[in-house]
């Protein structure tokens, strides 16, 4: 009997684990893909800025929105959206991230000021404050691309 | 009187000194346009980066920078002023010797890390300024660090061999049927960026593939993959508008809105961020002209 609620235990507990491990998993590969999709948001909002920029068709109504985007994006919790160890397979987000997370950390929060000025040059409408503060959310995402992310292979 | 002629010399010879102090200073400090301009070649050519150990704190230009190759490592060497260490004592006739044939101080044949396969097209007048600015920079004493070659890529005595099937010697005359933007465009990403050294793919021994030029490679330095820059729509970069290029060569922005970060990052940081945008803009002209290769 003993031994029979024993083995209930342990299946269930193994269950639970297993259970757990998969949730795990596929935590991190929903946080990866969420955070790429934050990345592609990103992305998608410097080259409808850069449209504009370089006078390929884009509006200053357009860099108005793609502010708005970034901004959203660059207000996101950093910890969340790189959880530790959350990388690997199609990731190229190195090691270092975690070794080094102050200073990851710290470019991460970068952004928000470098974002906050696009906002501003994008209500002035000024073609060349605008490419400036384009250049900056630009130094901002490239500084921590070149430290923090692997090379496509 | 010998006494007082004693004391003579002795008043004199300071005297001389200071006399022939900043006059021999003066024959060796360039002209301030020459040295702007050098600079201006120093950020063109991308010397910095190679020459720099930034991950290490090392000084600028003082070498020390390893660089991982298939044909192993090259540690770069110190290029300031220094006499013992650097180039302080190289004359301009040996500085530029070693960007045409790729042969330093006493005939020593330098290995083509040192991209001279490229930097033969430079032009004297480019090559003077050049020296002209490195030597205002502050000298270090660091001493080079010996390359870690695997044989037989080490062995210095094959260098000339190497020389005659890949080294084609002296400055690209301009291509008169062609816009001057275009020429000065071949002559940025041709002499001064020296962008085949990693772009266009090596052959066994560490030639320059001409057939595939600018077509990338799987192993580049430190083993990062090097994209196809030629005009093939899908393979290469034939999607990019000159803007694109230019706008990329600038902040580092790919068209989808992507920023580079790691080799290319910092050829952008180090150089092309620091031409003028009709430089970039010429870049981008010539480029979309090179064939596609797949």
């Amino acid at each position: 009997m003993a031994s029979r609620k024993f083995l209930t235990i342990t299946a269930a507990s193994t269950l639970l684990a297993c259970l757990a491990c998969t949730a795990v998993a596929q935590d991190k590969e929903s946080v990866m893909k969420m955070r790429e999709q934050t990345m592609k948001t990103m992305g998608g909002a410097m080259q409808a800025t850069g449209k504009f920029v370089k006078n390929e068709g884009g509006t200053v109504d357009d860099v108005k929105a793609a502010a708005a985007r970034l901004t959203e994006a660059a207000s996101k919790d950093i910890a969340s959206l790189f959880p530790a160890g959350s990388t690997g397979g199609e990731s190229r987000a190195k090691p270092e991230i975690w070794t080094s997370w102050d200073v990851f950390a710290k470019q991460w929060a970068d952004l928000k000021p470098a974002a906050a000025k696009l906002t501003e040059a994008a209500a002035s409408g000024d073609r060349q404050q605008i490419a400036a503060a384009m250049g900056g959310v630009g130094k901002a995402c490239g500084t921590c691309h070149d430290q923090f992310r692997a090379p496509k292979q | 009187m010998g006494h007082r002629s004693l004391i003579l010399a002795i008043t004199l010879v300071p005297v001389a000194l200071a006399a022939s102090g900043p006059s021999a200073v003066a024959a060796e400090t360039p002209p301030a346009d020459a040295v702007r301009r050098g600079e201006y070649v120093f950020n063109a050519a991308g010397c910095l980066g190679c020459h720099t150990d930034e991950k290490g704190g090392g000084a600028p230009l003082a070498g020390g920078r390893g660089l991982a190759t298939p044909f192993g490592t090259f540690h770069t060497p110190n290029i300031t002023p220094d006499p013992t260490h650097g180039i302080g004592r190289w004359t301009e006739a040996q500085f530029v010797k070693a960007f045409r044939e790729g042969e330093g101080p006493g005939g020593t044949h330098l290995f083509p890390a040192f991209p001279y396969a490229s930097y033969t097209r430079m032009t004297d007048a480019d090559l003077k300024d050049l020296r002209a600015y490195l030597m205002t920079r502050p000298a270090s004493a660091q001493a080079n660090r010996p390359h870690d070659l695997d044989p037989p890529f080490g062995w210095r005595f094959l260098l000339p061999v190497w020389k005659a099937l890949y080294l084609d010697e002296g400055p690209l005359p301009d291509d008169p049927s062609k816009p001057a933007e275009w020429n000065r465009g071949r002559y940025l990403v041709e002499a001064l960026g020296h962008c085949g050294e990693c772009h266009t793919p090596r052959d066994w021994m560490g030639g320059m593939d001409q057939d595939r030029r600018f077509a990338g490679s799987s192993e580049g330095p430190e083993g990062d993959k090097i994209p196809n820059i030629t005009p093939e729509p899908k393979a290469g970069i034939g999607g990019w508008s000159v803007g694109d290029i230019a706008s990329f060569l600038e902040i580092g922005m790919t068209p989808d809105g992507d920023f580079v970060g790691s080799g290319m990052g910092e050829v952008i940081r180090n150089s092309t961020s620091k031409l003028t945008p009709e430089d970039r803009r010429a870049i981008a002209v010539y480029l979309k002209s090179v064939p596609a290769v797949k």
